[in-house]
């Protein structure tokens, strides 16, 4: 059902459809590890000055094809032309040194050095000799031109999330880069970095510069993209499509087969009950590490409520989330739920009053290497289990019945947990921490790694919670998830709350302003 | 499936990795990896230790063959040699799983050797109290139950050093087994002396009546059963129990097993206590089963091949106890080399060394060649 379509030369679009050159293209590129097809035949072109969205679900095949581009990955079959020259990249600094660029999702810089140092290591102007004053005057005329303000002179340590990126775009550019490829770059940014990182790439755009957007969402297709690729499982469904002649609906239905209904939020503020069931006060958290530590936070969330946190990556909410699931211990401050005071004890007791967790970062604090899927029900259960033997048989016995109530799709009981991946291994969380009811949930990023019709379900597991009852923190980035799913929004920036609104009808600009509040 | 692994070769590989992978591939060692299971190029790298060990005697002017067959002569070729292997692989077993029952939890205990030492010193003074005025049996059950809280508290000490403080427990074990000798040297040069040895630093010997008994008038003695219960033990603990379970996630993932509410110091204080009981109890079987004195280098240093068991084992109870098995093997054959050739039997100590390298190399290979 490939729908790849020749490009019609209507008049109005004559001019684009002539004059730029193709800069990038991509064409039958096929690529399969063991028994899975991750690409298909996938073809695209990119032209000069134009932005081109590759979109699809998790697992589509969208960072094996952007791997092959960057020379990580060779792929088994297919051509990849350059300026129309046939080009064979075999590593990272084949495509640097033809002019490709990449954005990593997860910025790739040294927080130690400053910003004209981590540019130099990409950049190597001038051979082996750093030539500072040199890389700071291109530094800063680049970001003159393209409207990437930065201080060449800071530590990339002290820079915002969105200063990090920009820095990540002034190193492929000065590197030479008139291809583009931006890896879900808004996923870490607030509201208004987007606003800026979109202006910055139409001032590219104006340059002849080819950017390829890998993304899922839809706001920043309309916002930006000239055309779309779609890919399904590997297969490509759209090709090469001018973003104007498709509607949201159709794109969606090709990303995902078939069109699923946005979470509506109907049943929002409908709890009756009232009471309070779990309440936090006056928590804080000295820094450690890399997060801000919280500075005082206060929070209540009632029986058959959700509340929001919206705030951007490393603010304070994966403290806040440890201290709620009782996975750290606060300096100061106190957590209950249901009238029960639970300060200064450890995660087990936390599981018995009833608070159960999805954690943050699967692998770090819930996957362990060599045990099964069936194994980390069985450590799940660990917590009331007061048996001498170990029982296997029992566990797996538990994790099918709640599979088949929950409803998630699970990889088998016997497969290794660390070999799976992110999405099965979120599956599996879900399932666990769905399978009871319980009196608080804390819940960070759950459809992480989710396709979207898994993420739905999840959606409605939390509303399903909240109707029986439960108190439900819920942490993530995505703002439309937020919105959808809470009853209030608690904005964390810096630590600390600095807002906290009925998530119907709220604003989402009003959201990302308090996200990057200063603290005061 | 191997717990405990060393961390793998991640990322891309350097140019140096590289080339010799490239040279490697020449040889058509990538080739065999790839379409061969492991037990082949396994197998292939047990010859060829046992090759370079050939070469090595060689070298020292003694004909290969004629070492080999002076080795089998002296190990497994007769009755009474083989018994000679299974006395020998008591303390050799016991001191592997007390490598192994750690290693489930993550942590490196070096410290059989100690563990061996402090287990034959605590059942010798038992032994030296009681005297020949108890029943044999209530000895050797006090002379257990001394031995096994002998090593148990040793390995302990090391583990509560870690968990409190933070201190690496390979090191810590490591200096307790010269604390264990010293400790086992004073009592024989002073207190338990031995008045009627001539000049020897050796304890006075245990009473016959206390000896554990012979198996059908072999040279075996029940210590051989015991040890066996013992391995059959440690592998219900390790593999079936809740217990073994929990060890296995602290070892695997300490933040999760946090999450999930285990007790973690407590599991590593207890997974190094059975392990040192288990050293400890290998102490006692070989005091009382095999030596009946405390002598300076009483376990020949058994401690550090049990370590080199446990490891080849992959520290899997049944595993370790057969790899229990070649090493005291190979440990006594070196008394054949010393007899027929005046080569020091500490040589076979190299294809000890060979063998246990050899499967890791091949694991390490493995990954890099088929990634």
């Amino acid at each position: 059902m490939v729908e790849s379509r020749e490009l019609e030369l209507e008049p109005d679009k004559l001019e684009i459809a002539l004059e730029p050159e193709i800069l990038l293209g991509v064409s039958e590129i096929s690529k399969t590890f063991g028994t899975l097809r991750a690409n298909d035949k996938v073809s695209f072109t990119l032209r000069s000055g134009e932005v081109h969205a590759l979109l699809g679900e998790n697992g589509a095949g969208k960072s094996t094809l952007m791997k092959i581009l960057y020379g990580i990955q060779p792929p088994d079959s297919g051509t990849i032309t350059f300026k129309s020259s046939k080009v064979k990249i075999t590593s990272p600094a084949v495509a640097r040194s033809l002019g490709l660029g990449m954005v990593f999702q997860d910025l790739r810089l040294i927080p130690a050095l400053t910003v004209w140092e981590n540019v130099a290591l990409h950049a190597k102007v001038g051979g082996q000799i750093l030539q500072r004053t040199k890389l700071i005057q291109m530094i800063k005329s680049a970001s003159e031109r393209y409207g990437l303000s930065v201080d060449p002179l800071a530590k990339v340590g002290d820079l915002s999330i969105g200063e990090w990126q920009r820095v990540e775009l002034l190193k492929v550019l000065i590197a030479g880069a008139i291809v583009l490829i931006l890896d879900e770059p808004t996923s870490v940014l607030a509201p208004q970095e987007v606003t800026s990182l979109f202006e910055i790439i139409e001032r590219l755009k104006a340059d002849g510069v080819g950017i390829v957007i890998i993304t899922h969402k839809m706001r920043e297709v309309r916002a930006i993209a000239d055309r779309v690729s779609v890919l399904r499982g590997g297969k490509q469904i759209l090709c090469d499509l001018p973003a104007g002649e498709i509607t949201n609906e159709d794109l969606v239905k090709a990303m995902v087969g078939e069109y699923v209904k946005p979470i509506t939020n109907s049943e929002r503020g409908t709890n009756k009950e009232n009471d309070t069931a779990l309440v936090a006060s006056q928590l804080t958290l000295r820094a450690h590490g890399e997060g801000t530590g919280l500075k005082g936070v206060d929070l209540d969330v009632k029986a058959g409520e959700i509340l929001g946190i919206a705030g951007i990556a490393g603010n304070g909410q994966r403290e806040l989330a440890d201290l709620l699931a009782g996975a750290r211990l606060a300096d100061k401050g106190s957590i209950e739920i249901k009238g029960q005071n639970l300060s200064s004890s450890g995660p087990k007791h936390y599981r018995r009053a009833g608070i159960l967790n999805v954690v943050a970062d699967p692998i770090r604090e819930f996957v362990v290497p060599g045990l099964t899927v069936a194994e980390h029900a069985a450590l799940w259960l660990a917590a009331e289990s007061k048996k001498m033997r170990f029982d296997i048989g029992s566990a797996t016995k538990w994790l099918h019945q709640v599979a088949q109530r929950i409803g998630l799709p699970l990889a088998p009981s016997s497969k290794r947990l660390d070999q799976l991946s992110g999405g099965n291994i979120q599956r599996v969380i879900l399932t666990l921490a769905f399978a009871d009811p319980a009196k608080g949930l804390v819940v960070s990023y759950p459809t992480r790694g989710l396709d979207v019709r898994t993420a739905e379900m999840t959606h409605s597991l939390l509303v399903e919670s909240r109707r029986a009852g439960t108190a439900i923190v819920l942490i993530s980035e995505d703002i439309d998830e937020l919105l959808s799913l809470s009853d209030r929004i608690a904005v964390i920036s810096h630590g600390r709350f600095s807002g906290l609104l009925d998530a119907a009808g709220a604003d989402r600009l009003e959201i990302g302003r308090l996200m990057v509040e200063e603290a005061s | 499936m191997s717990i405990v692994s060393p961390p793998s070769v991640g990322g891309d590989l350097s140019p140096v990795e590289s080339s010799i992978q490239d040279a490697k591939s020449k040889f058509g060692l990538r080739k065999i990896m790839k379409t061969y299971p492991m037990g082949v190029p396994l197998l292939g790298a047990y010859i060829g230790s046992f090759g370079l060990f050939g070469a090595i005697a060689l070298l020292r002017g003694a004909n290969p063959f004629g070492v080999f067959g002076a080795m089998l002569q002296s190990s497994v070729l007769n009755v009474g040699s083989i018994e000679q292997v299974i006395l020998r692989a008591v303390p050799i077993a016991l001191a592997a799983l007390a490598v192994s029952v750690p290693a489930r939890a993550g942590l490196v205990n070096v410290g059989g050797e100690g563990q061996l030492i402090m287990g034959a010193v605590a059942a010798a003074g038992v032994g030296i109290v009681m005297g020949s005025s108890y029943p044999g049996p209530l000895v050797w059950i006090a002379m257990a139950i001394a031995g096994a809280l002998g090593g148990g508290l040793w390995a302990g000490i090391s583990a509560f050093l870690r968990t409190k403080m933070g201190a690496n427990e390979a090191v810590t074990t490591l200096l307790m087994n010269f604390v264990a000798n010293d400790v086992m040297l004073y009592l024989i040069y002073q207190p338990w002396r031995d008045k009627f040895s001539s000049g020897q630093p050796q304890s006075q010997p245990l009473p016959h009546s206390s000896q554990l008994p012979s198996l059908f008038g072999s040279q075996l003695n029940v210590g051989v059963v015991v040890a066996l219960l013992l391995a059959v033990l440690t592998w219900y603990l390790v593999r079936k129990s809740h217990w073994g379970f929990a060890l296995r996630v602290v070892g695997g993932n300490q933040e999760a097993a946090r999450r999930a509410g285990l007790p973690i110091a407590r599991l590593m204080i207890s997974s190094m206590v059975v392990g040192g009981a288990l050293a400890g109890l290998g102490g006692m079987l070989n005091f009382a089963g095999l030596e009946y004195q405390l002598v300076p280098g009483i376990t020949a240093t058994f401690g550090y091949v049990a370590f080199l068991a446990s490891w080849l084992g992959r520290h899997d109870p049944i595993k370790v106890v057969l790899a229990s098995l070649v090493f005291s093997a190979i440990a006594l054959s070196g008394n054949g080399i010393q007899l027929s050739y005046g080569l020091d039997g500490s040589i076979v100590d190299v294809l000890l060394a060979l063998i246990v390298m050899a499967p890791l190399f091949l694991s390490k290979t493995r990954k890099a060649l088929t990634k």
